[in-house]
Protein backbone atom coordinates (compact mmCIF):
# COMPACT_ATOMS: atom_id res chain seq x y z
CA UNK A 1 0.00 0.00 0.00
CA UNK A 2 1.82 3.20 -0.72
CA UNK A 3 2.12 5.66 1.46
CA UNK A 4 0.17 9.27 1.62
CA UNK A 5 3.20 11.52 0.73
CA UNK A 6 3.94 9.37 -1.74
CA UNK A 7 0.27 9.16 -3.17
CA UNK A 8 -0.11 13.13 -2.93
CA UNK A 9 3.33 13.35 -5.03
CA UNK A 10 2.03 10.79 -8.13
CA UNK A 11 -2.04 13.30 -7.56
CA UNK A 12 0.54 16.25 -8.01
CA UNK A 13 2.18 14.71 -11.41
CA UNK A 14 -1.71 13.85 -12.06
CA UNK A 15 -1.40 10.14 -11.97
CA UNK A 16 -4.45 8.64 -11.90
CA UNK A 17 -4.29 5.95 -10.16
CA UNK A 18 -3.22 8.01 -7.10
CA UNK A 19 -6.11 10.42 -7.42
CA UNK A 20 -8.81 7.22 -7.44
CA UNK A 21 -6.50 5.96 -4.01
CA UNK A 22 -6.35 9.24 -2.42
CA UNK A 23 -10.83 9.01 -3.46
CA UNK A 24 -10.95 5.11 -2.26
CA UNK A 25 -9.09 5.88 0.94
CA UNK A 26 -11.03 9.20 2.62
CA UNK A 27 -14.14 9.17 0.50
CA UNK A 28 -15.94 7.66 3.62
CA UNK A 29 -14.89 10.25 5.90
CA UNK A 30 -15.94 13.33 3.54
CA UNK A 31 -18.50 11.50 2.88
CA UNK A 32 -19.38 11.82 6.51
CA UNK A 33 -18.42 15.17 7.06
CA UNK A 34 -20.94 16.74 4.10
CA UNK A 35 -23.84 14.52 5.84
CA UNK A 36 -22.87 16.03 9.18
CA UNK A 37 -22.96 19.60 7.51
CA UNK A 38 -25.79 19.21 6.17
CA UNK A 39 -27.69 17.02 7.79
CA UNK A 40 -29.56 16.27 4.46
CA UNK A 41 -28.69 12.63 2.15
CA UNK A 42 -30.53 14.12 -0.69
CA UNK A 43 -27.32 16.50 -2.66
CA UNK A 44 -24.60 14.13 -0.64
CA UNK A 45 -22.63 12.57 -3.81
CA UNK A 46 -22.83 15.71 -5.56
CA UNK A 47 -21.34 17.60 -2.37
CA UNK A 48 -18.71 14.35 -2.30
CA UNK A 49 -18.08 14.82 -5.67
CA UNK A 50 -17.40 18.64 -6.01
CA UNK A 51 -14.97 17.99 -2.71
CA UNK A 52 -12.93 15.96 -4.84
CA UNK A 53 -12.91 17.51 -7.86
CA UNK A 54 -11.55 20.90 -5.65
CA UNK A 55 -8.99 18.94 -4.23
CA UNK A 56 -7.48 17.43 -7.38
CA UNK A 57 -7.97 20.95 -8.62
CA UNK A 58 -6.33 21.95 -5.78
CA UNK A 59 -3.66 19.38 -4.64
CA UNK A 60 -0.91 20.72 -5.94
CA UNK A 61 -1.31 23.67 -3.28
CA UNK A 62 -1.09 21.36 -0.61
CA UNK A 63 2.51 21.86 0.59
CA UNK A 64 2.41 19.34 3.64
CA UNK A 65 2.52 21.98 6.32
CA UNK A 66 -0.18 20.56 8.11
CA UNK A 67 -1.68 16.70 7.83
CA UNK A 68 -3.46 15.78 4.81
CA UNK A 69 -6.73 15.06 6.70
CA UNK A 70 -6.88 18.69 7.79
CA UNK A 71 -6.18 20.11 4.54
CA UNK A 72 -8.79 17.91 3.38
CA UNK A 73 -11.54 19.12 6.16
CA UNK A 74 -10.85 22.21 5.08
CA UNK A 75 -12.18 21.79 1.25
CA UNK A 76 -14.78 19.60 2.39
CA UNK A 77 -16.01 22.82 5.09
CA UNK A 78 -15.55 25.10 1.90
CA UNK A 79 -17.58 23.35 -0.66
CA UNK A 80 -20.34 22.69 2.05
CA UNK A 81 -20.24 26.60 2.76
CA UNK A 82 -20.14 27.73 -0.63
CA UNK A 83 -23.12 25.49 -1.68
CA UNK A 84 -25.12 26.42 1.41
CA UNK A 85 -24.44 30.04 0.09
CA UNK A 86 -25.31 29.05 -3.58
CA UNK A 87 -28.53 27.19 -2.19
CA UNK A 88 -29.93 30.56 -0.41
CA UNK A 89 -29.99 32.12 -3.62
CA UNK A 90 -32.18 29.69 -5.35
CA UNK A 91 -35.62 28.89 -4.26
CA UNK A 92 -36.19 27.27 -1.08
CA UNK A 93 -38.87 24.50 -0.96
CA UNK A 94 -40.05 22.67 2.09
CA UNK A 95 -38.52 19.71 3.09
CA UNK A 96 -40.62 16.75 3.58
CA UNK A 97 -38.47 15.51 6.07
CA UNK A 98 -41.29 14.43 9.37
CA UNK A 99 -42.81 12.79 5.97
CA UNK A 100 -39.53 10.88 4.55
CA UNK A 101 -38.68 9.81 8.19
CA UNK A 102 -41.98 8.79 8.99
CA UNK A 103 -42.08 5.99 5.78
CA UNK A 104 -38.53 5.27 6.31
CA UNK A 105 -38.78 4.20 9.68
CA UNK A 106 -42.22 2.30 9.38
CA UNK A 107 -41.02 -0.82 9.86
CA UNK A 108 -38.12 -0.37 12.58
CA UNK A 109 -37.94 -0.85 16.30
CA UNK A 110 -39.71 1.78 18.19
CA UNK A 111 -36.62 2.54 19.97
CA UNK A 112 -34.65 3.49 16.32
CA UNK A 113 -37.74 5.49 15.00
CA UNK A 114 -37.52 8.01 18.06
CA UNK A 115 -33.49 7.62 17.96
CA UNK A 116 -34.39 8.81 13.96
CA UNK A 117 -36.19 11.90 15.14
CA UNK A 118 -34.06 13.08 17.92
CA UNK A 119 -31.37 12.96 14.86
CA UNK A 120 -33.15 14.76 12.32
CA UNK A 121 -34.44 17.59 15.08
CA UNK A 122 -31.20 17.78 16.09
CA UNK A 123 -29.82 18.72 12.53
CA UNK A 124 -33.07 21.23 12.13
CA UNK A 125 -31.32 22.65 15.00
CA UNK A 126 -28.06 23.02 13.76
CA UNK A 127 -29.24 23.93 10.59
CA UNK A 128 -30.24 26.98 12.54
CA UNK A 129 -27.19 27.98 13.89
CA UNK A 130 -24.83 30.45 11.33
CA UNK A 131 -22.26 28.57 9.56
CA UNK A 132 -19.38 29.18 10.88
CA UNK A 133 -21.43 28.28 14.54
CA UNK A 134 -21.66 24.95 12.70
CA UNK A 135 -18.91 24.01 11.36
CA UNK A 136 -17.07 24.38 14.57
CA UNK A 137 -19.89 22.73 16.67
CA UNK A 138 -19.69 19.67 14.05
CA UNK A 139 -16.15 19.67 13.73
CA UNK A 140 -15.23 19.22 17.11
CA UNK A 141 -18.42 17.63 18.71
CA UNK A 142 -19.16 15.07 16.44
CA UNK A 143 -15.86 14.97 14.21
CA UNK A 144 -13.74 15.24 17.42
CA UNK A 145 -10.89 17.74 15.90
CA UNK A 146 -9.69 19.32 18.91
CA UNK A 147 -9.71 23.80 18.67
CA UNK A 148 -5.92 23.87 17.63
CA UNK A 149 -6.92 21.61 14.59
CA UNK A 150 -10.34 23.04 13.63
CA UNK A 151 -8.37 26.41 13.69
CA UNK A 152 -6.34 25.75 10.68
CA UNK A 153 -9.09 24.07 9.08
CA UNK A 154 -11.33 27.15 9.02
CA UNK A 155 -8.33 29.58 8.90
CA UNK A 156 -9.16 31.15 12.34
CA UNK A 157 -7.27 31.97 15.84
CA UNK A 158 -8.04 28.93 18.56
CA UNK A 159 -9.85 31.48 20.64
CA UNK A 160 -12.41 32.60 18.23
CA UNK A 161 -12.99 28.68 17.63
CA UNK A 162 -13.40 28.13 21.44
CA UNK A 163 -16.02 31.03 21.45
CA UNK A 164 -17.66 30.38 18.69
CA UNK A 165 -18.03 26.55 20.41
CA UNK A 166 -19.50 28.21 23.38
CA UNK A 167 -22.01 30.29 21.53
CA UNK A 168 -22.76 27.37 19.33
CA UNK A 169 -23.32 25.05 22.18
CA UNK A 170 -25.30 27.55 24.35
CA UNK A 171 -27.73 28.65 21.32
CA UNK A 172 -28.46 24.33 20.79
CA UNK A 173 -29.07 24.12 24.46
CA UNK A 174 -31.63 27.13 24.29
CA UNK A 175 -33.23 25.73 21.38
CA UNK A 176 -33.67 21.95 22.96
CA UNK A 177 -36.70 23.00 24.09
CA UNK A 178 -38.72 24.18 20.22
CA UNK A 179 -38.05 20.46 19.33
CA UNK A 180 -40.46 17.74 21.04
CA UNK A 181 -38.46 14.85 20.40
CA UNK A 182 -35.31 16.69 22.42
CA UNK A 183 -37.38 17.81 24.79
CA UNK A 184 -38.73 14.56 25.59
CA UNK A 185 -35.04 13.94 26.37
CA UNK A 186 -34.23 16.62 28.53
CA UNK A 187 -38.16 15.04 30.31
CA UNK A 188 -37.02 12.06 30.91
CA UNK A 189 -33.76 13.03 31.92
CA UNK A 190 -34.97 15.36 34.95
CA UNK A 191 -38.85 14.19 36.54
CA UNK A 192 -41.14 14.37 33.55
CA UNK A 193 -43.68 16.39 35.59
CA UNK A 194 -41.64 19.04 36.51
CA UNK A 195 -41.02 19.82 33.00
CA UNK A 196 -43.75 21.62 31.28
CA UNK A 197 -44.27 20.52 27.58
CA UNK A 198 -43.98 23.54 25.24
CA UNK A 199 -46.12 21.31 22.82
CA UNK A 200 -49.17 20.55 24.76
CA UNK A 201 -50.77 19.67 21.90
CA UNK A 202 -48.27 16.92 20.98
CA UNK A 203 -48.51 15.37 24.33
CA UNK A 204 -51.65 13.17 23.83
CA UNK A 205 -49.59 11.10 21.35
CA UNK B 1 -27.88 16.56 37.55
CA UNK B 2 -24.88 13.72 37.79
CA UNK B 3 -21.16 15.94 37.60
CA UNK B 4 -23.23 18.72 37.80
CA UNK B 5 -24.79 18.99 33.83
CA UNK B 6 -28.19 20.71 33.38
CA UNK B 7 -31.08 18.56 31.93
CA UNK B 8 -30.46 19.93 28.85
CA UNK B 9 -26.43 19.42 28.60
CA UNK B 10 -27.23 16.01 29.03
CA UNK B 11 -29.81 15.58 26.49
CA UNK B 12 -27.66 17.61 23.93
CA UNK B 13 -24.95 14.86 25.04
CA UNK B 14 -27.48 12.01 24.51
CA UNK B 15 -28.32 13.40 20.74
CA UNK B 16 -24.65 13.89 19.97
CA UNK B 17 -24.06 9.91 20.44
CA UNK B 18 -27.02 9.08 18.77
CA UNK B 19 -25.92 11.57 15.52
CA UNK B 20 -22.02 9.86 16.11
CA UNK B 21 -23.87 6.20 15.93
CA UNK B 22 -25.77 7.14 13.04
CA UNK B 23 -24.83 5.14 10.26
CA UNK B 24 -23.65 6.54 6.97
CA UNK B 25 -25.97 6.25 3.65
CA UNK B 26 -22.85 4.63 1.67
CA UNK B 27 -23.86 6.03 -2.01
CA UNK B 28 -22.91 3.87 -4.75
CA UNK B 29 -19.47 4.73 -4.64
CA UNK B 30 -18.01 3.01 -8.25
CA UNK B 31 -20.50 5.02 -10.09
CA UNK B 32 -19.02 8.04 -8.19
CA UNK B 33 -15.54 7.04 -8.83
CA UNK B 34 -16.44 6.79 -12.93
CA UNK B 35 -17.99 10.43 -12.90
CA UNK B 36 -14.82 11.66 -10.84
CA UNK B 37 -12.31 10.02 -13.09
CA UNK B 38 -14.14 11.15 -16.15
CA UNK B 39 -13.70 14.80 -15.04
CA UNK B 40 -10.79 16.99 -16.23
CA UNK B 41 -8.25 17.00 -14.11
CA UNK B 42 -4.98 19.06 -14.42
CA UNK B 43 -2.12 17.29 -15.30
CA UNK B 44 1.52 17.25 -14.33
CA UNK B 45 2.84 20.53 -14.04
CA UNK B 46 6.40 19.01 -15.31
CA UNK B 47 4.91 17.34 -17.99
CA UNK B 48 5.00 19.86 -20.09
CA UNK B 49 8.67 21.32 -19.56
CA UNK B 50 11.55 18.98 -20.39
CA UNK B 51 12.40 17.23 -23.41
CA UNK B 52 10.76 13.93 -21.89
CA UNK B 53 8.42 15.55 -20.60
CA UNK B 54 7.37 16.84 -23.65
CA UNK B 55 8.00 13.60 -25.70
CA UNK B 56 6.23 11.58 -22.49
CA UNK B 57 2.88 11.13 -24.55
CA UNK B 58 4.00 10.56 -27.91
CA UNK B 59 6.29 7.74 -26.47
CA UNK B 60 3.39 5.79 -24.94
CA UNK B 61 1.45 6.13 -28.25
CA UNK B 62 4.74 4.84 -30.73
CA UNK B 63 5.06 1.97 -27.48
CA UNK B 64 1.47 0.88 -28.05
CA UNK B 65 1.57 1.66 -31.73
CA UNK B 66 4.90 -0.70 -32.21
CA UNK B 67 3.63 -3.34 -30.08
CA UNK B 68 0.52 -2.90 -32.55
CA UNK B 69 3.08 -3.07 -35.31
CA UNK B 70 4.76 -6.09 -34.35
CA UNK B 71 1.60 -8.11 -33.36
CA UNK B 72 -0.27 -7.81 -37.16
CA UNK B 73 3.61 -8.91 -38.41
CA UNK B 74 3.32 -11.99 -36.01
CA UNK B 75 -0.44 -12.85 -35.60
CA UNK B 76 -0.72 -15.69 -32.92
CA UNK B 77 -4.50 -15.47 -32.30
CA UNK B 78 -7.13 -13.11 -34.07
CA UNK B 79 -5.97 -10.26 -35.39
CA UNK B 80 -5.39 -7.07 -34.25
CA UNK B 81 -8.12 -4.35 -33.50
CA UNK B 82 -7.30 -1.08 -35.16
CA UNK B 83 -4.91 0.07 -32.72
CA UNK B 84 -3.87 3.28 -34.90
CA UNK B 85 -7.62 4.22 -33.52
CA UNK B 86 -6.58 3.76 -29.96
CA UNK B 87 -3.51 5.24 -30.47
CA UNK B 88 -5.27 8.91 -30.72
CA UNK B 89 -6.56 8.08 -27.39
CA UNK B 90 -4.21 7.71 -25.57
CA UNK B 91 -3.25 11.41 -24.94
CA UNK B 92 -6.98 12.14 -24.09
CA UNK B 93 -8.43 8.94 -22.44
CA UNK B 94 -8.61 5.39 -22.33
CA UNK B 95 -8.32 2.78 -24.87
CA UNK B 96 -11.20 1.27 -25.80
CA UNK B 97 -10.48 -2.29 -24.67
CA UNK B 98 -13.29 -3.64 -26.65
CA UNK B 99 -11.13 -2.57 -29.98
CA UNK B 100 -8.41 -5.27 -28.28
CA UNK B 101 -8.36 -8.73 -29.57
CA UNK B 102 -6.55 -11.71 -27.82
CA UNK B 103 -2.77 -10.83 -28.10
CA UNK B 104 -3.00 -7.47 -28.09
CA UNK B 105 0.00 -5.97 -26.75
CA UNK B 106 -0.27 -2.38 -24.65
CA UNK B 107 2.87 -0.37 -23.12
CA UNK B 108 3.34 2.31 -21.45
CA UNK B 109 5.58 5.01 -21.71
CA UNK B 110 6.41 7.23 -19.55
CA UNK B 111 2.98 8.17 -18.90
CA UNK B 112 0.22 5.42 -17.63
CA UNK B 113 -1.72 4.12 -20.12
CA UNK B 114 -5.76 3.20 -19.49
CA UNK B 115 -8.11 0.73 -21.06
CA UNK B 116 -11.70 0.42 -20.75
CA UNK B 117 -13.58 -2.68 -21.61
CA UNK B 118 -17.47 -0.77 -21.01
CA UNK B 119 -19.34 -1.84 -18.27
CA UNK B 120 -16.45 -4.53 -17.57
CA UNK B 121 -13.50 -3.28 -16.20
CA UNK B 122 -10.63 -0.67 -16.65
CA UNK B 123 -7.26 -1.43 -16.48
CA UNK B 124 -4.16 0.96 -16.19
CA UNK B 125 -0.56 0.26 -17.04
CA UNK B 126 1.61 2.19 -14.48
CA UNK B 127 4.44 4.29 -16.39
CA UNK B 128 6.90 1.61 -18.23
CA UNK B 129 4.61 -1.34 -17.48
CA UNK B 130 3.81 -3.71 -20.64
CA UNK B 131 0.76 -6.37 -20.56
CA UNK B 132 -1.27 -8.16 -23.28
CA UNK B 133 -4.83 -9.44 -23.19
CA UNK B 134 -4.82 -12.73 -23.19
CA UNK B 135 -8.89 -13.57 -22.99
CA UNK B 136 -11.53 -11.33 -24.28
CA UNK B 137 -14.04 -13.86 -23.80
CA UNK B 138 -16.31 -14.20 -20.46
CA UNK B 139 -12.87 -14.14 -18.10
CA UNK B 140 -11.13 -11.01 -19.69
CA UNK B 141 -7.99 -11.96 -18.75
CA UNK B 142 -4.98 -9.52 -18.92
CA UNK B 143 -1.42 -10.66 -18.91
CA UNK B 144 0.97 -8.52 -17.15
CA UNK B 145 4.68 -8.57 -18.64
CA UNK B 146 6.35 -6.36 -16.58
CA UNK B 147 5.68 -2.95 -14.35
CA UNK B 148 2.16 -2.70 -12.27
CA UNK B 149 -1.15 -3.11 -13.30
CA UNK B 150 -4.24 -1.29 -11.27
CA UNK B 151 -7.74 -2.57 -12.53
CA UNK B 152 -11.13 -1.89 -11.79
CA UNK B 153 -13.68 -3.81 -12.05
CA UNK B 154 -17.62 -3.41 -12.49
CA UNK B 155 -18.93 -5.73 -9.79
CA UNK B 156 -20.15 -8.61 -11.34
CA UNK B 157 -22.73 -11.48 -9.46
CA UNK B 158 -20.44 -14.04 -11.19
CA UNK B 159 -17.13 -14.59 -9.64
CA UNK B 160 -13.04 -14.12 -11.59
CA UNK B 161 -14.64 -12.63 -14.62
CA UNK B 162 -11.32 -10.70 -14.73
CA UNK B 163 -8.02 -11.74 -14.03
CA UNK B 164 -4.72 -10.73 -14.47
CA UNK B 165 -1.68 -13.28 -14.87
CA UNK B 166 1.71 -12.59 -14.21
CA UNK B 167 4.13 -15.50 -15.46
CA UNK B 168 2.25 -18.69 -13.68
CA UNK B 169 0.40 -16.75 -10.96
CA UNK B 170 -3.26 -15.39 -11.80
CA UNK B 171 -5.25 -13.19 -9.41
CA UNK B 172 -8.71 -12.85 -10.19
CA UNK B 173 -11.04 -10.80 -9.26
CA UNK B 174 -14.13 -11.55 -6.50
CA UNK B 175 -14.58 -7.44 -5.57
CA UNK B 176 -14.15 -4.86 -7.89
CA UNK B 177 -10.59 -2.65 -7.35
CA UNK B 178 -6.56 -4.24 -6.78
CA UNK B 179 -3.13 -3.30 -7.67
CA UNK B 180 -0.68 -5.81 -9.16
CA UNK B 181 3.35 -5.30 -9.76
CA UNK B 182 5.28 -7.84 -11.35
CA UNK B 183 8.73 -7.61 -9.44
CA UNK B 184 11.91 -9.75 -10.27
CA UNK B 185 10.75 -12.98 -9.02
CA UNK B 186 7.34 -12.02 -7.51
CA UNK B 187 4.29 -10.70 -7.62
CA UNK B 188 2.86 -7.85 -5.69
CA UNK B 189 -0.55 -7.66 -4.99
CA UNK B 190 -2.90 -4.59 -2.93
CA UNK B 191 -6.37 -4.62 -2.49
CA UNK B 192 -8.41 -1.97 -2.33
CA UNK B 193 -12.12 -2.29 -2.64
CA UNK B 194 -13.52 -6.30 -2.55
CA UNK B 195 -11.85 -9.57 -2.95
CA UNK B 196 -9.38 -10.91 -4.62
CA UNK B 197 -8.45 -14.64 -4.73
CA UNK B 198 -4.24 -15.48 -6.06
CA UNK B 199 -3.69 -18.56 -7.19
CA UNK B 200 -1.60 -20.61 -10.02
CA UNK B 201 -2.72 -19.76 -13.83
CA UNK B 202 -3.47 -22.99 -14.30
CA UNK B 203 -6.58 -23.71 -12.40
CA UNK B 204 -9.65 -21.61 -12.07
CA UNK B 205 -12.23 -20.92 -8.88
CA UNK B 206 -9.13 -23.06 -6.71
CA UNK B 207 -7.57 -19.87 -4.71
CA UNK B 208 -4.26 -20.08 -2.90
CA UNK B 209 -4.89 -16.95 -0.92
CA UNK B 210 -7.62 -14.65 -0.63
CA UNK B 211 -7.14 -11.08 -0.10
CA UNK B 212 -9.68 -8.45 1.04
CA UNK B 213 -10.17 -4.45 1.02
CA UNK B 214 -7.20 -3.10 2.49
CA UNK B 215 -4.67 -6.44 2.29
CA UNK B 216 -1.96 -7.02 0.37
CA UNK B 217 0.61 -9.89 -0.35
CA UNK B 218 3.92 -10.90 -2.50
CA UNK B 219 3.79 -14.14 -3.93
CA UNK B 220 5.83 -16.33 -5.79
CA UNK B 221 5.05 -16.89 -9.97
CA UNK B 222 3.57 -20.62 -8.99
CA UNK B 223 0.76 -18.77 -7.71
CA UNK B 224 0.58 -21.12 -4.55
CA UNK B 225 3.45 -19.21 -2.18
CA UNK B 226 3.88 -16.27 -1.18
CA UNK B 227 2.87 -14.53 2.21
CA UNK B 228 0.02 -11.76 3.24
CA UNK B 229 -1.24 -8.93 5.34
CA UNK B 230 -3.89 -7.36 6.49
CA UNK B 231 -7.11 -8.86 5.84
CA UNK B 232 -5.90 -11.44 3.97
CA UNK B 233 -6.07 -15.15 3.99
CA UNK B 234 -4.00 -18.54 3.38
CA UNK B 235 -6.98 -20.83 1.51
CA UNK B 236 -6.51 -23.83 4.14
CA UNK B 237 -8.98 -25.38 5.05
CA UNK B 238 -7.08 -26.93 8.70
CA UNK B 239 -6.18 -23.63 9.92
CA UNK B 240 -8.98 -21.31 8.97
CA UNK B 241 -12.13 -20.66 11.61
CA UNK B 242 -14.77 -22.56 9.40
CA UNK B 243 -17.69 -24.71 9.69
CA UNK B 244 -17.37 -28.03 7.36
CA UNK B 245 -21.01 -29.66 6.44
CA UNK B 246 -21.35 -32.75 5.26
CA UNK B 247 -24.30 -32.95 2.51
CA UNK B 248 -26.32 -35.99 2.64
CA UNK B 249 -25.56 -37.97 -0.44
CA UNK B 250 -27.70 -37.24 -2.87
CA UNK B 251 -29.43 -39.49 -5.82
CA UNK B 252 -26.74 -39.18 -8.39
CA UNK B 253 -27.62 -37.36 -11.83
CA UNK B 254 -25.64 -38.29 -15.02
CA UNK B 255 -27.72 -36.44 -16.61
CA UNK B 256 -29.77 -33.94 -14.83
CA UNK B 257 -29.46 -30.64 -15.63
CA UNK B 258 -29.02 -27.97 -13.09
CA UNK B 259 -32.20 -27.01 -11.35
CA UNK B 260 -33.04 -23.00 -11.30
CA UNK B 261 -31.93 -21.23 -8.64
CA UNK B 262 -34.92 -21.69 -6.28
CA UNK B 263 -36.81 -18.35 -5.22
CA UNK B 264 -37.73 -19.67 -1.71
CA UNK B 265 -34.70 -21.82 -0.35
CA UNK B 266 -36.74 -23.14 2.17
CA UNK B 267 -39.38 -24.92 0.12
CA UNK B 268 -36.65 -26.19 -2.33
CA UNK B 269 -38.02 -29.11 -4.48
CA UNK B 270 -36.28 -31.35 -6.61
CA UNK B 271 -38.01 -30.80 -9.38
CA UNK B 272 -36.23 -33.60 -11.40
CA UNK B 273 -36.26 -36.93 -10.04
CA UNK B 274 -33.65 -39.28 -10.51
CA UNK B 275 -34.40 -41.67 -13.01
CA UNK B 276 -34.22 -45.29 -11.96
CA UNK B 277 -32.90 -46.43 -14.58
CA UNK B 278 -30.38 -44.37 -16.03
CA UNK B 279 -29.08 -44.33 -19.83
CA UNK B 280 -25.54 -44.94 -19.91
CA UNK B 281 -22.91 -41.74 -19.63
CA UNK B 282 -21.39 -40.41 -22.57
CA UNK B 283 -17.53 -40.04 -22.38
CA UNK B 284 -16.84 -37.47 -19.15
CA UNK B 285 -14.44 -34.97 -19.14
CA UNK B 286 -12.30 -34.84 -15.94
CA UNK B 287 -13.51 -32.34 -14.05
CA UNK B 288 -16.25 -29.76 -14.74
CA UNK B 289 -16.08 -27.32 -17.63
CA UNK B 290 -15.50 -23.69 -16.04
CA UNK B 291 -19.30 -22.52 -17.62
CA UNK B 292 -20.34 -25.26 -16.19
CA UNK B 293 -18.51 -24.23 -12.84
CA UNK B 294 -20.23 -21.03 -12.86
CA UNK B 295 -23.57 -22.26 -13.87
CA UNK B 296 -23.77 -24.31 -10.69
CA UNK B 297 -22.25 -21.92 -8.42
CA UNK B 298 -24.44 -19.29 -9.85
CA UNK B 299 -27.60 -21.38 -8.59
CA UNK B 300 -25.49 -22.24 -5.24
CA UNK B 301 -24.93 -18.83 -4.56
CA UNK B 302 -28.64 -18.00 -4.78
CA UNK B 303 -29.45 -20.69 -2.12
CA UNK B 304 -27.07 -19.60 0.48
CA UNK B 305 -28.41 -15.73 -0.47
CA UNK B 306 -31.93 -16.59 -0.21
CA UNK B 307 -31.60 -18.41 3.44
CA UNK B 308 -29.21 -15.67 4.56
CA UNK B 309 -32.29 -13.00 3.81
CA UNK B 310 -34.88 -15.21 5.19
CA UNK B 311 -33.14 -15.38 8.12
CA UNK B 312 -33.89 -11.35 8.24
CA UNK B 313 -37.60 -11.94 8.65
CA UNK B 314 -37.29 -12.40 12.70
CA UNK B 315 -35.36 -8.75 12.24
CA UNK B 316 -35.57 -5.41 10.55
CA UNK B 317 -31.90 -4.53 11.37
CA UNK B 318 -29.80 -4.50 8.27
CA UNK B 319 -27.19 -6.98 8.35
CA UNK B 320 -24.08 -7.41 6.16
CA UNK B 321 -21.58 -10.65 6.31
CA UNK B 322 -18.79 -12.13 4.16
CA UNK B 323 -18.10 -15.61 4.09
CA UNK B 324 -15.81 -18.13 1.96
CA UNK B 325 -17.83 -21.23 0.69
CA UNK B 326 -16.10 -23.99 -0.39
CA UNK B 327 -18.18 -26.79 -2.22
CA UNK B 328 -16.86 -30.14 -3.22
CA UNK B 329 -18.87 -31.68 -5.45
CA UNK B 330 -18.63 -35.41 -6.25
CA UNK B 331 -17.76 -36.92 -9.87
CA UNK B 332 -21.91 -37.77 -10.45
CA UNK B 333 -22.23 -33.62 -9.72
CA UNK B 334 -24.02 -34.14 -6.31
CA UNK B 335 -22.45 -31.72 -3.67
CA UNK B 336 -20.49 -33.62 -0.95
CA UNK B 337 -19.75 -31.15 1.28
CA UNK B 338 -19.72 -27.65 2.08
CA UNK B 339 -17.88 -24.96 4.14
CA UNK B 340 -18.08 -22.03 5.56
CA UNK B 341 -15.28 -19.70 6.93
CA UNK B 342 -16.21 -17.88 8.61
CA UNK B 343 -19.17 -19.46 9.98
CA UNK B 344 -22.57 -18.24 9.34
CA UNK B 345 -25.63 -18.41 11.63
CA UNK B 346 -26.26 -22.49 12.00
CA UNK B 347 -29.56 -21.69 11.10
CA UNK B 348 -28.46 -20.15 8.08
CA UNK B 349 -26.14 -23.06 7.15
CA UNK B 350 -28.56 -25.56 7.77
CA UNK B 351 -30.74 -23.83 5.28
CA UNK B 352 -28.07 -23.78 2.89
CA UNK B 353 -27.01 -27.38 3.22
CA UNK B 354 -30.68 -28.43 2.91
CA UNK B 355 -30.34 -26.29 -0.63
CA UNK B 356 -27.61 -27.16 -1.71
CA UNK B 357 -28.32 -30.73 -1.39
CA UNK B 358 -30.83 -30.15 -4.62
CA UNK B 359 -27.80 -28.33 -6.77
CA UNK B 360 -26.49 -30.78 -9.03
CA UNK B 361 -23.78 -29.54 -11.11
CA UNK B 362 -22.42 -31.15 -14.06
CA UNK B 363 -20.92 -34.72 -14.00
CA UNK B 364 -17.27 -35.24 -14.38
CA UNK B 365 -14.81 -37.65 -13.54
CA UNK B 366 -12.80 -36.26 -10.62
CA UNK B 367 -15.52 -33.70 -9.14
CA UNK B 368 -14.41 -30.39 -8.14
CA UNK B 369 -13.66 -28.15 -5.52
CA UNK B 370 -13.84 -24.43 -5.59
CA UNK B 371 -14.23 -21.50 -3.29
CA UNK B 372 -16.28 -18.25 -2.89
CA UNK B 373 -15.98 -15.35 -1.44
CA UNK B 374 -19.78 -14.12 -0.43
CA UNK B 375 -20.78 -10.58 0.52
CA UNK B 376 -24.27 -11.45 1.87
CA UNK B 377 -26.66 -8.58 2.83
CA UNK B 378 -30.51 -8.31 4.23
Amino acid sequence: MSELPELIERCKAGDDYAFREVFRRHRSDVLRLVQRMTGRAADLEDTVQEVFLQVFRSIKDFRGQSRFSTWLYRVTVNVVLMQRRAARSRPIFNETADETLASDHRELPDDQVARGRRVAAFYRLLDRLSDKKRAVFVLHELEGLSPSEIAKVVGAPVLTVRTRLFYARRELLALLAEEPALHLVVRELTNADSVPSPVPEREST
Amino acid sequence: MSRGLSPEELALHRVLRDVREEPVIEPDWSELEARLMSAPRPRARAAASGFFGRFALPSAALLVGAGAALFALFPRHAPVAPITKAIATVAVGPLDGDHLNVGAHVSAGKQSVSVEHKGRARWTLDPGASASISDVGEFLTVHLESGAISASVVPNPKSETFAIEVEGTRVAVHGTAFRVEKTGDHVLVEVTEGTVAVEPASTHTDPSFLLRRGSRGSFGFDGRSGTVEGNASVVDRQKSPQSHRQIAAAPAHPEAKLPSPPATPSAIVDANPSPSAAAPAPALPVQPSIADIEAGVSAAVEVVNGCFRKAASASDIRVTASTGVSLTVAGDGSVQSVTFGPPLAPSVEDCAVAGLRHITFAPSVEGATFTRILELKR
